[in-house]
């Protein structure tokens, strides 16, 4: 073989290794950053539902709350519309019972035509 | 290594394996055997095992207004090692929780690691106190019953004891329905005692307490207990009880006893206080049960409301007499008369013709003697002795109410079955409760038939006259008819005799008597008043029904 052809020959071999040597390190690159993407997915969504499982318990303690403030203003309502405070209310206003309540009577209006 | 001899090295070795050889099989005892262990007690140091408590059910009126309920109020407290000027927290908390700072200061200095302060703190006094942000004090929310009306129907309730258990009233028959049942949390936590979202969590869910809504109205409770009160105040009363009743279906609309409590501080009631004297006090209740004997006697027709008799101020009967009110000769005195005027004679004499059985019978069916069922808690049956043990005498005198004894409830019961036509029905408190399955609705419940309907509406025609015309006219209402009758007890004193001047007064009836709608029973004891001893229960009477119907608006039967 001529010293040209080897010389080429030479060439292509080295270009063929130098291309298997590129395709395995993008491989492998693409592998690592892809495997990278993967933990990082993970660990943002790990953190993320720990973030969301706070929240949660944060806005349960609100809800908690709100029930509880709920129920004291219930209370709260219940004790002002006690008959008892607004009869000492009323009494306090000076205001007196009527002797005699009159009734109407519930005649159906038909009947009177 | 040419100064250590083979032997020493191999010396080194076999230690060394030694030690190696009692570590693995350390490591492996730790991996297999006792793994377990290991692994409960590193999940015991994150996991938390925690109560999550069932709330206990709301008590509400007929028409929705809050009686009972609980609520988790915040209790203090310290960890005094972390606060450095005692004194000063401690005249900062008394000013704020209006107490002296003398023993908040005691609490401090205790030497405790971990101390309340003050449980269930009023929200006003735990706001601020948190505000001022001081190291070492704390919250945590402990429930607390609250009663928003203060002492108002306190016997009906009951009240809840520092364990959570209902005690007494509605609080304590439906304890298991009021309490509904505890869930449990079990989470992993990180030092923040914060739960961790991604760890374990396993929950069983608590089931809550039901609502119970109450057949008692609010209006008509506060007009009872206003009532009672202002007449035992005013007559120096030892105590009183007034029993509202719906005798269409026995639903209880008021249930009122003075002297009462607070059911929020029952530590510091006065035990007398919370006897309940609707149904846990059974008295002799006097001439009121002559509508029962009258009633018996007009069902088995040994008498009419004309028939009569001559009236002498006495009956004998077993070998003794038994006199009149004051001894008072009625002469000709019809069966009607003898509930206008009370006549003891009148009434040994339906009796008489009744005969024992008959009359105890007619005792035992219109439910004196049993319980009445009604759904509070304490209830007494009272006593109607057997007929095995009646003297002959016996029968003149429970014809009029003594020698036995009846609870108020008992004898509104009797008092609705006339009014509804003779039916008894078992009285109740609790109309509904509503639980996670929905609602469940109280069915009235009749016990018996007692008397006829034309019996039943002849003894109410009767009962009528007795305001009317009789010695109940102080229970007249303008505009409504009214039927009922008064009773006088005496008071028997431990030794078998009754007391001199003193006795029980009560008052029974229901109104409008064309179509009743209540039934009122007032029973005091050892009022002030005279006039045979009626005359305080018929005015309370009175001021209750004229309340009760222009509450429930209704119409009038007369002309006022």
């Amino acid at each position: 073989m001529p010293a040209r052809a080897r010389a080429k020959t030479h060439r292509r071999s080295a270009v063929q290794a130098a291309t298997w040597e590129l395709r395995s390190f993008l491989g492998a690159s693409a592998a690592i950053a892809v495997a990278f993407v993967l933990a990082l997915a993970y660990l943002a969504s790990s953190t993320g539902v720990a973030t969301a499982g706070y929240e949660a318990q944060r806005l349960e303690a609100q809800r908690d709350e709100l029930r509880r403030q709920n129920t004291l203003l219930e209370l709260q309502l219940a004790t002002l519309d006690s008959p008892a405070r607004i009869e000492a209310e009323a009494k306090r206003l000076g205001l007196v019972r009527l002797p005699f309540i009159t009734v109407v009577p519930a005649v159906p209006l038909t009947a009177r035509r | 290594m040419a100064g250590v001899s083979a032997a020493r090295l191999r010396t080194i070795f076999a230690l060394f394996a030694v030690l190696s050889i009692v570590l693995s099989a350390r490591v492996v005892y730790w991996q297999t055997v006792a793994r377990g262990d290991l692994l409960e007690r590193a999940r015991g140091q994150v996991l938390s095992d925690e109560v999550v408590p069932a709330q206990r059910g709301t008590i509400r009126d007929r028409n929705g207004a809050i009686l009972a309920a609980t609520v988790e109020l915040r209790s203090l407290y310290a960890i005094p090692g972390r606060i450095k000027d005692k004194p000063t927290v401690a005249r900062s908390l008394g000013v704020l929780l209006g107490r002296d700072a003398g023993p908040i200061l005691e609490r401090l200095t205790s030497g405790a690691e971990w101390t309340f302060i003050q449980r269930r703190l009023p929200e006003t006094a735990a706001d601020a106190i948190a505000a001022l942000r001081l190291d070492g004090l704390g919250f945590i929310k402990e429930p607390k019953r609250l009663y928003p009306n203060d002492d108002l129907a306190a016997h009906a309730l009951g009240f809840v004891s520092d364990d959570g258990s209902g005690q007494g009233g509605v609080e304590g028959w439906y304890d298991e329905v009021l309490r509904g049942v505890n869930g449990t949390l079990v989470v992993e936590r990180d030092p923040a005692d914060r739960s961790i979202a991604l760890g374990l969590r396993e929950a069983v869910a608590p089931r809550h307490g039901a609502d119970l809504t109450l057949t008692i109205d609010l209006a008509i409770q506060t007009s009872a207990e206003r009532e009672l009160r202002a007449t035992i105040e005013r007559e120096r009363a030892a105590s009183g009880a007034i029993v509202v009743l719906d005798p269409r279906d026995g639903a209880v609309r008021a249930m009122a006893s003075y002297p009462t409590f607070h059911p929020a501080a029952v530590a510091i009631a006065d035990p007398a206080a919370m006897r309940d004297r609707v149904v846990a006090q059974p008295y002799e209740p006097g001439s009121v049960m002559k509508a029962v004997t009258m009633a018996a006697g007009l069902d088995t027709g040994v008498v009419t409301p004309s028939t009569w008799y001559e009236d002498r101020g006495y009956a004998d009967i077993g070998g003794r007499r038994l006199l009149n009110a004051l001894g008072r000769a009625w002469g000709p005195t019809t069966m009607t008369q003898v509930l206008e005027r009370s006549a003891n004679a009148g009434a040994v004499f339906v009796a008489s013709k009744l005969g024992a059985q008959r009359l105890n019978d007619a005792i035992h069916a219109f439910g004196f003697g049993e319980r009445t069922r009604v759904d509070v808690a304490g209830e007494a049956s009272g006593v109607v002795r057997p007929l095995a043990e009646w003297y002959p005498v016996d029968v003149g005198t429970a014809s009029f109410g003594q020698g036995l004894t009846a609870t108020p409830l008992q004898l509104a019961c009797a008092y609705a079955a006339v009014a509804n036509g003779g039916v008894l029905y078992r009285p109740y408190v609790v109309a509904a409760w509503r639980d996670a399955d929905g609602e469940h609705r109280t069915a009235p419940a009749a016990v018996r038939r007692v008397a006829s309907e034309r019996t039943a509406a002849t003894l109410s025609e009767m009962l009528v006259s007795a305001v009317d015309n009789g010695l109940a006219q102080g229970a007249r209402l303008p505009g409504f008819s009214v039927a009922g009758k008064t009773g006088t007890a005496q008071i028997p004193s431990p030794d078998g005799r009754y007391v001199d001047d003193e006795y029980i007064s009560t008052f029974a009836g229901f109104f409008p008597a064309v179509d009743p709608t209540f039934v009122v029973v007032i029973v005091l004891e050892r009022p002030t008043s005279k006039l045979l001893g009626t005359s305080a229960a018929m005015t309370t009477f009175r001021a209750v029904a004229q309340d009760t119907l222009r509450y429930a608006r209704i119409q009038p039967d007369r002309k006022p």
